[in-house]
């Protein structure tokens, strides 16, 4: 005879597993602080790169000019400039993924918490 | 409005059910749309500007995820720019790989905002982008609406400065990519655009968030005068491309698609058919679960508000028979019906 109550719960978290689960099951396998470290590794590596491209294009735009006053340009100064600008610039961009990890976090343990009470509840049947 | 909520829950109940045929078939048009919209902007690789190769791409679109499609669109505008000169694909590809890498990688949801806007801005109405965003999304988004509206300008850009673009051809390379970069940065309209549109969005989400009575309306409301206005004064102060009067039919039609869009949106959750596959100890079950649709045209309630007591006991003591016809014709008219909806409001209907 098949229970009713147990398809409808099967059902759900069968659906779950799916959906969301895939995702938020990807995230809350991390420790916190091993899923954070590593979205801010990988927010290190895009926005280095993303950098190096304005950069690249900037050197490319300007390319006749610095050419010209190669040698009258401070160098060093120059370099810190760019450096402080490339702080700044990740500074921000790393706090905002920071941010965004942790909500993402938050959001998958609590999700897969609801999805664990309703397994333990499958267990009764 | 009963006949629009009702038409919502129709509209909801055909989507759930088919929505594995509705959600491809969508995916199919949009992509079909937005390549023709390139190729027509900008369709310099003339291999690129067929419909075969359109119709195929659309449909390889229509089964993958949302951001292959953006991928595909990226790769159709960088190879007509490659065909026009290879310094726009060059400064093409690293707005692209900025866009990608810094944003869209985090929140690859909206990557439909992004294909999204170019077309609106060709269809004239890119007004309705922050207001619907606005309603729909969260303050980041306007970091998406922007990417959607550089890449606008920029095809505008490229499309009226083609000729110019191939005849640098003997300027070099470093020439070439410097006029790219100066459309591009240059472009103090699309900066103002950015600006309002960033402005409006976050209005109409921080009035649509606030715990007021029919505060969707409002916000759609306000964003579009706050819209109008704004735009209006960019116009006066920088000159956009825009025409003052398709501002003003643009900025109502998009109040109009805010108010339609609060219909569908509003309080409802798009729940879809599941088919799902499990198993016990004893049976395997193979379950197609489809939603149940809250609202439906037969549970409109009709309550008929008796007359008051005293004149039920006047209508007593006259005679039995005598002006009967005039008090049913009297209740009929004091007849009420009262429409419960969705959203637990009720809507009395004299």
């Amino acid at each position: 005879m098949i229970n009713e109550d147990k398809v409808i719960l099967m059902t759900k978290l069968a659906s779950y597993e799916q959906r969301e689960g895939k995702r938020f099951n990807a995230v809350a396998g991390y420790f916190r602080t091993d899923y954070i470290s590593s979205q801010l590794m990988r927010s290190f590596i895009a926005g280095t790169l993303a950098f190096l491209a304005i950069i690249g294009v900037f050197l490319f735009y300007n390319f006749e000019v610095i050419m010209e006053d190669i040698y009258n340009t401070d160098l060093l100064s120059f370099g810190k400039k760019v450096a402080y600008i490339y702080l700044i610039c990740m500074g921000v961009y790393l706090l905002f993924s920071y941010i965004l990890a942790i909500y993402r976090y938050n959001k998958a343990r609590g999700s897969i918490r609801s999805y664990y009470a309703n397994l333990k509840k499958l267990e009764k049947y | 409005m009963s006949n629009f909520i009702l038409t919502r829950e129709l509209i909801k109940r055909i989507y759930s059910k088919h929505e594995a045929y509705i959600n491809p078939i969508l995916k199919f048009i949009l992509a079909l749309v937005l390549l023709s919209v390139i190729n027509s902007r900008i369709g310099y690789m003339e291999r690129l500007d067929s419909a075969v190769i359109v119709l195929v791409a659309a449909l390889l679109c229509s089964f993958l995820p949302m951001q292959v499609m953006a991928i595909i669109a990226g790769l159709f505008m960088l190879l007509h720019m490659y065909a026009l000169a290879p310094e726009c694909a060059i400064v093409v590809g690293v707005l692209f790989f900025l866009m990608f890498i810094l944003y869209v990688r985090l929140v690859p949801k909206e990557t439909i905002v992004v294909l999204i806007t170019p077309i609106l801005f060709m269809l004239k109405i890119p007004y309705v982008m922050p207001i619907a965003m606005g309603l729909l999304g969260v303050p980041a988004s306007v970091v998406t609406v922007s990417f959607g509206i550089v890449i606008a300008y920029f095809l505008t850009y490229i499309q009226n400065n083609a000729s110019s673009l191939s005849s640098y051809e003997d300027a070099g390379m470093i020439s070439r990519i410097r006029l790219v970069v100066d459309g591009l940065l240059g472009n103090k309209a699309m900066f103002a655009t950015i600006v309002v549109f960033a402005i409006v969005l976050i209005l109409v989400y921080v009035i649509r968030r606030r715990q007021i009575d029919y505060a969707w309306t409002i916000a759609v409301i306000t964003g579009g005068v706050a819209e109008l206005v704004l735009l209006f004064i960019t116009e006066l102060t920088v000159g956009l491309d825009f025409s003052i009067i398709g501002m003003m039919f643009g900025c109502i039609l998009s109040v109009l698609i805010g108010l339609f869009l609060q219909l569908f949106a509003f309080h409802v959750d798009y729940k879809r058919t599941e088919n799902v596959q499990f198993e016990d100890d004893e049976y395997y079950y193979y379950v197609k679960a489809v939603p149940k649709v809250t609202v439906a045209a037969s549970e409109k309630k009709v309550k008929r508000v008796q007359p008051s007591q005293s004149k039920q006991a006047q209508h007593k003591s006259r005679p039995a028979g005598a002006g009967s016809a005039s008090s049913k014709a009297s209740s009929a008219e004091r007849s009420v019906r009262t429409l419960h909806t969705a959203n637990g409001t009720s809507r009395t209907l004299k």
